[in-house]
């Protein structure tokens, strides 16, 4: 339903650019995706202001919900550094946000929403030489929200909120190091309940079917595929 | 421009990503593609000067292909029900096709274009109606309905159409869904073509308009549940800010008939009549039938029989009036529903791409009568028309939150509309900004005059999103007198509401930056003293058990095992009981552990759930009362843990719906224990003899009955799934048994196929939920007899405040009264709102709660039964 004008919720040309995955499967992932990839955040901005936006989106009433948020961090300063994950627990909700979030303004920056493959571990961190995200390392505007013009100039800018900047001195590394944000009802206790966990795949399981594939020649950034 | 040497390539950021990046994959565009976008595309220029090239283009492409007709006639179809406003144009295209020259084909020999395609349309039409597309459905009924008056079709068969529309009101039991929207077919084609059907005596216009009076008049009962200002006491008023859609619809119909329907021509536009009268043979429209309501097959019922299915439950409509009807048109004039009801079908349609949703209705008045709206600023004059000349962004603003503010809730998410009108004041700042301004002041002032509480939720969580995306720039300087206002007044509660969802949106020192002194002082009760934030109880070393807590602490800290917290926690427990014997040492312990988990985990939302999940086992044996074993069920160790949560996010009630809702998510508490607990521990300050229900408690309530319902639906949905697999499996088996497939249907599962452990499983998991489900509805609805009805401690407030005097009076109400008012809000919201699932299990709900339940003719136990009765369908 939709002949005379397109719909938001279409994929865009945002990629996760280490997947080594081809590009049929993504789009089959993407079809059924419940993450979010969320850009353009200011440094600042924290998970709660994220949650309280994002949970317009939400239809618990429908089994959904916000699962978690993962917010991205500088890998050297374990700041973040301007993007998230927000993941749902059914698909339509993260297409509500495609259609209804983006391109709207969360603590004064438009931030956009692009369907995400979905968080494997390391994703959280920016990708960057610097350690941020690749984008800002090629930034020459002024961005208060953002610590100033560009990579070098973000050091001074950086103090105003330490305690933001505090926040995520104890992120880890490795599996496990990200929650999972709780899975779907199971019965108490019992044999059912095995058989239902053997069935969520967990991140994990994502990480060693891709890992086992032939890199595709990625281009080395997170970022390059989304100019 | 930059030239910064490696960066340089790389487009400037576009603030518009939608528009620039959300490109969709160029897909190869083939001749049929082309034809139906040139369809839809018609009259973007100039619809009038556009229209015979247009007809005389669709001609030769069928005589270029004669099967162009169907690719003609499908544009056709998508273009008629996807741009209402376009209708009367496309009317007329077809009127000039049947003027066409009849072009020989080899089945279709002398038969006009206009024909050949109002023939395959048809079958279209027929399709929409099977699936009961209604809005398509109804927009093709438009277009009928203009070739009617362009005496194209035959004026007898257009009312036939109608009246199979309208018999429907007459099915007996017919659900209001069905009913309103059948009804709009009817009502709605005949405004347009009343005056052509006026004309042919042998239909009777009147009998349609009859049906759905009779129709609008036995709704009232449940009319007073979801209109948006609450009247407890018995009111047979209208209500002035509001229309219902079927009642503007009657009203127009008989504005229109009065005076033979001479107004339809100045209500919509008819083109068509410029073109010179078609005499030939007129269409006969088939007869139809508007096929019955789908009933789904996979029923799947609770264990004590009630239907589990559940379908939301369609209401009367009520659209929030905001201006004066020299400002907007008036929904109950034919030119006012014209106008709303095109509008609205834009906002629905274009719900997939809400900038072309804006931009589109911005252009509206270009598809309507010249002199409908004033022009824009800097356009050519035009003469207006008297009583119109309508202010078009006013127009559209009251028709988007006429769509917000729907009850029990709108068509689409509420962001969808505030999102479009964030769009709508990008696109013409100047002048979409005044008109949401007003709006804004309007929906302030009905706050005095009883707004429904769910109703001024929506309008704070509007005005905090549009500020968040507009600088937080409000005049908050007018509503510094309403200061002085009681405590628990709706506005100073939508003061306080609005500046806390700003706050959540964006940070404390931002927004008080933004209000004036009066409101800055924190003894205002507008804004609190220091910034959302915890509160761990035991961090000031005075407190008596701060030491243990600490130790707690520096365990969860060290990341301890989980057993080895639960053993200090039992030791710990072991000597308090020795050193504080009278306190209630188990609560104790639970509070220290449960804020101490908080604690560490209250840098973020990932440190809460990463400090949760860590120590699982841990919350999961104090949830089940016990520290170091698995006990059994405990409900005071349950409401311990929630107690500790909203104790420690005291500053920051906010967080405490979100850690409720996880702690459902992990399976620590179950929605039953949330709503207990919000209406006892929650809903009780030191202070208020009664328990009561604030918007915050509401948030809390309708978490746990939305997990609980949402659960069911993904559990039933799980059935349905692995039964359909299992169907098939047995229907492949049997193919390959060579068994023939026509016998299979009586023979099939006379033994069925032993049930899979998934599906057994399966149908466990759902019957446990269905019983939860039952289980969190009915605390709720024996809550809110305590709070306003209870026999054995009965509100005194609850009873007054339901009277009209006292209404009258509200100008001297208390904290008290506002707050057992706002409660019988939540109490009316919580019964419109789950009615589905309250009629389902209503036997069993009122059997245990009215058990409780005060005397009848006491006020409040009256109104309390009434609001239950229309809610389950019976007499009230």
């Amino acid at each position: 339903m939709a002949h005379v004008v397109p719909s938001l919720d279409q994929p865009s040309n945002y990629k996760d650019s280490q997947a080594r995955i081809d590009r049929q499967k993504q789009n089959e992932l993407l079809s059924k995706s419940t993450t979010l990839y969320i850009g353009n955040l200011s440094f600042f901005t924290t998970e709660e202001q994220i949650y309280e936006l994002f949970s317009k989106c939400a239809t618990p009433d429908e089994g959904g919900g916000i699962k978690r948020i993962i917010m991205g961090l500088d890998r050297n300063t374990r700041t973040p550094c301007g993007f998230c994950f927000v993941e749902y627990y059914t698909h339509a909700e993260a297409l509500a946000c495609l259609r209804y979030v983006s391109g709207t303004k969360l603590d004064e920056r438009i931030i956009r929403c692009d369907l995400d493959l979905g968080y494997r571990e390391g994703r959280q961190f920016g990708r960057g030489k610097s350690g941020g995200q690749v984008r800002d390392e090629h930034r020459s505007d002024y961005d208060p929200g953002r610590g100033g013009w560009g990579a070098q100039a973000q050091r001074a800018e950086i103090e105003r909120r330490r305690e933001v900047e505090e926040r995520y001195m104890d992120a880890e590394t490795g599996p496990g190091a990200v929650a999972g944000g709780g899975e779907d009802w199971k019965a108490a206790e019992g044999a059912e309940n095995k058989l239902k966990r053997g069935r969520s795949p967990e991140d994990e399981d994502g990480d060693d079917r891709s890992g086992t594939r032939a890199r595709l020649d990625d281009v080395a950034d997170h970022d390059a595929g989304r100019m | 421009m930059s030239y910064h040497g490696g960066g340089g390539y790389r487009r400037r950021q576009n603030r518009d990503f939608d528009y620039h990046d959300r490109r969709q994959e160029v897909v190869s565009e083939t001749p049929e593609d082309r034809l139906r976008t040139f369809i839809i595309r018609f009259g973007e220029v100039d619809p009038v000067q556009e229209l015979q090239h247009f007809a005389e283009q669709l001609n030769n492409h069928v005589i270029e292909n004669p099967a162009n007709v169907s690719i003609i006639s499908e544009g056709l179809r998508y273009a008629v029900t996807e741009q209402p406003y376009k209708v009367p144009y496309y009317a007329t295209v077809l009127r000039l096709l049947y003027d066409t020259p009849a072009i020989k084909t080899e089945d279709a020999e002398g038969v006009s274009l206009g024909k050949q395609i109002l023939d395959d349309f048809w079958k279209g039409f027929q399709s929409y109606l099977d699936k009961l597309a209604w809005r398509e459905t109804r927009l093709c009924v438009q277009l009928f309905a203009h070739l009617t008056v362009a005496k194209v079709i035959t004026a007898q068969t257009m009312y036939d159409l109608l009246h199979s529309f309208s018999a429907v009101l007459d099915e007996f039991g017919v659900p209001h869904g069905r009913a309103k929207k059948a009804a709009l077919c009817a009502a709605e084609g005949l405004m347009v073509c009343g005056a052509t059907i006026k004309e042919d005596t042998s239909a009777n216009v009147f009998e349609l308009i009859s049906a759905l009076q009779a129709y609008v008049d036995s709704t009232s009962d449940s009319k007073t549940l979801i209109q948006p200002i609450i009247r407890l006491y018995a009111n047979t008023e209208p209500v002035e800010i509001a229309n219902e859609i079927l009642d503007s619809a009657l009203s127009a119909l008989q504005i229109l008939n009065a005076s033979d329907f001479s107004q339809s021509s100045e209500s919509f536009v008819q083109p068509y009549k410029d073109v010179t009268l078609f005499a030939g043979t007129t269409f006969d429209l088939p007869s139809i039938l508007v096929p019955p309501e789908v009933v789904e097959l996979d029923t799947l019922s609770t264990e004590s029989g009630e239907d589990a299915l559940v379908k939301k439950e369609e209401w009367p409509e009520f659209y929030v009036r905001l201006f004066d009807s020299d400002v907007t048109p008036d929904p109950t004039t034919p030119a006012g529903y014209a106008v709303r009801s095109a509008l609205l079908d834009t906002i629905d349609i274009f719900e997939i791409n809400r900038k072309e949703c804006a931009r589109l209705l911005l252009e509206y008045p270009k598809w309507t009568l010249l002199g409908t709206f004033r022009p824009r600023p800097g356009a050519p004059p035009h003469e207006p028309i008297t009583g119109k000349d309508w202010q078009l962004e006013s127009t559209i603003i009251e028709t988007i939150l006429g769509a917000l503010l729907l009850l029990p809730e709108p068509t689409h998410k509420s962001v969808y509309y505030v999102a479009l009108i964030t769009e709508l004041c990008k696109l013409s700042p100047s002048t979409v900004g005044p008109a949401v301004g007003k709006s804004i002041r309007r929906l302030y002032g009905f706050l005095a005059d009883g707004l429904d509480v769910e109703l001024a939720c929506r309008f704070g969580d509007w005005f905090a999103i549009h500020m968040s995306n507009f600088n937080f720039q409000w005049v908050w300087k007018e509503w510094v007198p309403d200061i002085s206002l009681s405590l628990q007044h709706p506005k100073r509660i939508l003061m306080r509401r609005a500046i806390d969802y700003e706050i959540r949106l964006s940070y404390y020192d931002r927004i008080v930056k933004t209000l004036p002194e009066p409101m800055q002082a924190p003894d205002n009760g507008l804004i609190p003293s220091e910034a959302p934030g915890p509160d761990f109880e035991y961090d000031d070393p005075a407190n008596h058990y701060h030491d243990a807590a600490q130790s707690v602490l520096d365990l969860i800290r060290g990341r301890s095992k989980a057993e080895d917290v639960m053993t200090h926690l039992e030791s710990l427990k072991n000597s308090l009981e020795t050193t504080d014997s009278d306190a209630n040492t188990d609560s104790i312990i639970r509070s220290i552990a449960v804020q101490s988990l908080l604690h560490i985990g209250s840098r973020s939302f990932s440190h809460f759930l990463n400090a949760i999940e860590r120590y699982l086992p841990l919350l999961r044996n104090v949830a089940s009362g016990s520290l170091t074993t698995t006990g059994s069920s405990n409900l005071e160790a349950r409401i311990d843990i929630l107690t500790a949560v909203a104790t420690f996010w005291k500053r920051s009630p906010h967080m405490i719906v979100i850690v409720f809702d996880k702690l459902m998510q992990y399976q620590i508490v179950d929605p039953t224990d949330i709503v207990s607990w919000a209406f006892t521990s929650g809903g009780k300050n030191s202070t208020a003899a009664h328990p009561s229900i604030s918007a915050l408690l509401w948030d809390v309530v309708r978490g746990a009955l939305d997990k609980a319902n949402g659960r069911v639906l993904v559990a039933r949905r799980k059935v349905a799934t692995l039964r359909k697999e299992e169907d098939e499996k047995a229907a492949l088996t049997l193919a390959s048994n060579g068994t023939s497939m026509e016998v299979d249907a009586e023979a099939k599962p006379e033994v069925p196929a032993e049930e899979s452990p998934a599906l057994t499983t399966a149908l466990k998991a759902f019957s446990i939920l269905t019983r939860e489900q039952k289980a969190v509805l009915s605390r709720t609805l024996d809550g809110f007899v305590d709070c306003l009805a209870s026999a054995t401690s009965p509100n005194p407030n609850a009873k007054t405040v339901v009277t009209e005097n006292s209404w009258h009076n509200r100008a001297n109400w208390s904290e008290a009264e506002w707050v057992t008012w706002e409660t019988w809000g939540w109490y009316r919201h919580f019964c419109r709102m789950y009615s589905p699932y309250l009629r389902s299990y209503s036997t069993t709900l009122g059997t245990v709660s009215f058990a409780k339940i005060g005397n009848v003719g006491d006020p409040a136990v009256d109104a309390f039964k009434k609001i239950w009765n229309i809610t389950t369908g019976q007499e009230p």
